[in-house]
């Protein structure tokens, strides 16, 4: 991209292209003739819930004050004791001097909810950073192993890390869950993520494997003239040189670990998916729920990537 | 200091075993200064590594102030951290800066403590030249300042003795001078010294004794005196021929 002036056809012929993709799809979509119900979506972020608050014992209401939007109820009980809520004006069930039963209405209150989408993206993200924060450590273990010169070190990463690459994630879930989870009787979270993390946890191996043979035989070898001893060497000066490299491999394989994770919805974790899949069952917004679940996705993965962006530039001043 | 009995290094190479060093024997006193010298492949920098115990060697003993490196209860790392060595390529830690260069293996190893590795960082980067580059990342150096801050943090160790192999091939010709003139001020002080090198004019300077290896073996030992004048093998006369 060095002439500015000689890119502006391809921005253009970019743009074409992207305008006739969407209308396609817009054309096969209406051709079907699908209803879009877009305004159902909201309520799956955020909704408004409407609590009742009763009382919890038999009493007589000695003051309403109205406040604008809210009133306060003050109510003494039979027992001596001073109750009081806060509900919304509109919904006074009460007046002052009436006589309560114990569950009898005051009024109602409303809240902002998180809505199932939240819920299930709040699950990605946390069966994703824990797993990932397990295929790290497994990774760097398996990795260590893998450049060891002990044999039996050695080829028992060798087996791991070629298990689970020859093997689809969707398997291994299903072996985690219905065969090691009845044996173990483990719940369906710590299935999920195990799963996931011994499935990423071969793939950091081998990138921490390709890391550490990608640092010049010199420097353990200059550590070592120094006296310093095989565990010093790795940890000072073989991994930190490693890292800056496996960074950006390394950091692909968490961003495709947030998307594996979606698979941990057919043990019936309510992870984003599968709360997409649980809101088309009472809407039959199907279109929009998994666009929406796709772009959501998209926004965490690029948030992501930008981060690991701006570390890299952070990592490289020593170049 | 430094005894070398028949040490002998064999390569498993693809197209058979490698006797990269054959039955070696010498003796380095201490603050003796000796220079390997020896075309490409002898196994000038095999013999060093046996040394320093890079390389582990498949028959004969070296003992290093009375401690056999072929004895397998011998803590290699204490051996390491006695002999100081630089390499052709400089190998300085990238991803530190000059001074960390130096303290790391300072505090790692000699278990010294911040304040007094850095000290003594700094007063041997004086030493060396370049007290104005503690800061600096290795990358932002030319060289020869490299190599300069490899000797430096090899010295950091208080080593006993320090081993040289080809310190200067890797530099511009203009940038060769300074590193030898280190190497040359450190022989003075009495530093005990195994260099190889391809620097003639360096080996007739300082050098206390001259050994010339071919295929593995030492082919001509002698007096810098000695061995430029009159060497007494043919080998020695041919090679002496082509680099002089
Ligand atoms: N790690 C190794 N594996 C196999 N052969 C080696 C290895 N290192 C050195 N050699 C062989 O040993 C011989 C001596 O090498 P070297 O000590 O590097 O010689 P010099 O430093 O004198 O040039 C050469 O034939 C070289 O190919
Ligand atoms: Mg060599």
């Amino acid at each position: 991209m060095n002439a500015t002036e000689k890119t502006w056809p391809w921005v253009v012929l970019l743009a074409v292209i992207l305008i006739g993709v969407s209308a396609a799809t817009w054309g096969a979509i209406a051709k079907i003739d699908y209803q879009w119900r877009w305004y159902r979506v909201p309520q799956y972020f955020f909704y408004l819930a409407e609590e009742a608050e009763k009382t919890p014992a038999d009493g007589r209401v000695t003051t309403v004050v109205r406040n604008g939007k809210n009133s306060t109820v003050t109510l003494a009980a039979e027992n001596g004791e001073k109750l009081q809520w806060q509900v919304e004006s509109g919904s006074l069930r009460v007046a002052e001097g009436e006589e309560m039963f114990a569950g009898d209405t005051i009024g109602f209150t409303s809240h902002w909810r998180l809505g199932p989408l939240m819920y299930g993206l709040w699950t990605t993200l946390w069966l994703s950073a824990v797993s990932s924060f397990f295929a790290l450590i497994l990774g760097l273990i398996t990795g260590l192993a893998r450049v060891s010169k002990n044999f039996t070190l050695r080829g028992l990463a060798a087996v791991y890390v070629e298990c689970i690459r020859g093997t689809p994630l969707l398997v291994q879930i299903f072996i985690a869950y219905f065969f090691l989870g009845t044996v173990f009787n483990l719940s369906r979270n710590v299935c999920g993520i195990g799963a996931l993390s011994l499935f990423a946890g071969a793939y950091v191996a081998e990138i921490v494997r390709a890391g550490i043979q990608s640092v010049a035989k010199g420097q353990s070898e200059a550590s070592r003239s120094l006296g310093m001893n095989v565990f010093q060497t790795m940890w000072d000066i073989v991994l930190p040189q490693a890292f800056k490299r496996i960074l950006p491999p390394l950091s692909g394989q968490f961003i495709s670990l947030i998307k594996d994770s979606s698979l941990v919805s057919v043990i019936a974790i309510t992870d984003l998916t599968k709360a997409g899949r649980e809101i088309i069952t009472s809407t039959f917004a199907t279109f929009e729920v998994w666009l929406v679940v796709a772009a959501m996705y998209l926004l965490v993965t690029s948030l992501l990537s930008q981060v690991v962006y701006y570390m890299e530039r952070r990592f490289s001043i020593s170049d | 200091m430094i005894k070398a009995v028949n040490v002998t290094k064999i390569f498993p190479g693809r197209l058979g075993p490698i006797r990269a060093v054959d039955k070696v024997s010498t003796d380095v006193a201490r603050g003796e200064v000796v220079v390997v010298i020896g075309p490409s492949g002898s196994g000038k920098s095999t013999f060093l590594r046996c040394i320093n115990g890079l390389e582990t060697f498949t028959d004969g003993h070296i003992i290093i102030d009375g401690v056999d490196l072929a004895d397998r209860r011998t803590n290699m790392n204490n051996i390491r951290a006695e002999v100081g060595m630089v390499f052709q390529q400089f190998n300085l830690f990238p991803h530190k800066t000059v001074l960390e260069n130096l303290t790391l293996a300072q505090c790692r190893v000699r278990k010294r403590s911040r304040k007094v590795a850095e000290e003594k960082a700094h007063s041997l980067l004086r030493k060396v030249g370049i007290p104005e580059k503690a800061g600096e990342y290795p990358s932002r150096l030319s060289g020869g300042q490299q190599q300069r801050v490899a000797i430096a943090r090899a010295l950091a160790m208080d080593p006993k003795v320090m081993l040289f192999d080809e310190p200067t091939s890797a530099l511009d010709p203009e940038m060769v001078g300074e590193v030898l003139d280190v190497m040359k001020q450190l022989a003075r002080e009495g530093m005990t010294m195994v260099v190889v090198t391809h620097e003639m004019g360096f080996a007739r300077e300082v050098a206390d004794r001259v050994i010339f290896m071919d295929e593995g073996r030492v082919v001509e030992v002698g007096t810098p005196e000695h061995f430029f004048t009159n060497p007494t093998e043919e080998r020695a006369k041919l090679f002496l021929k082509q680099v002089l």
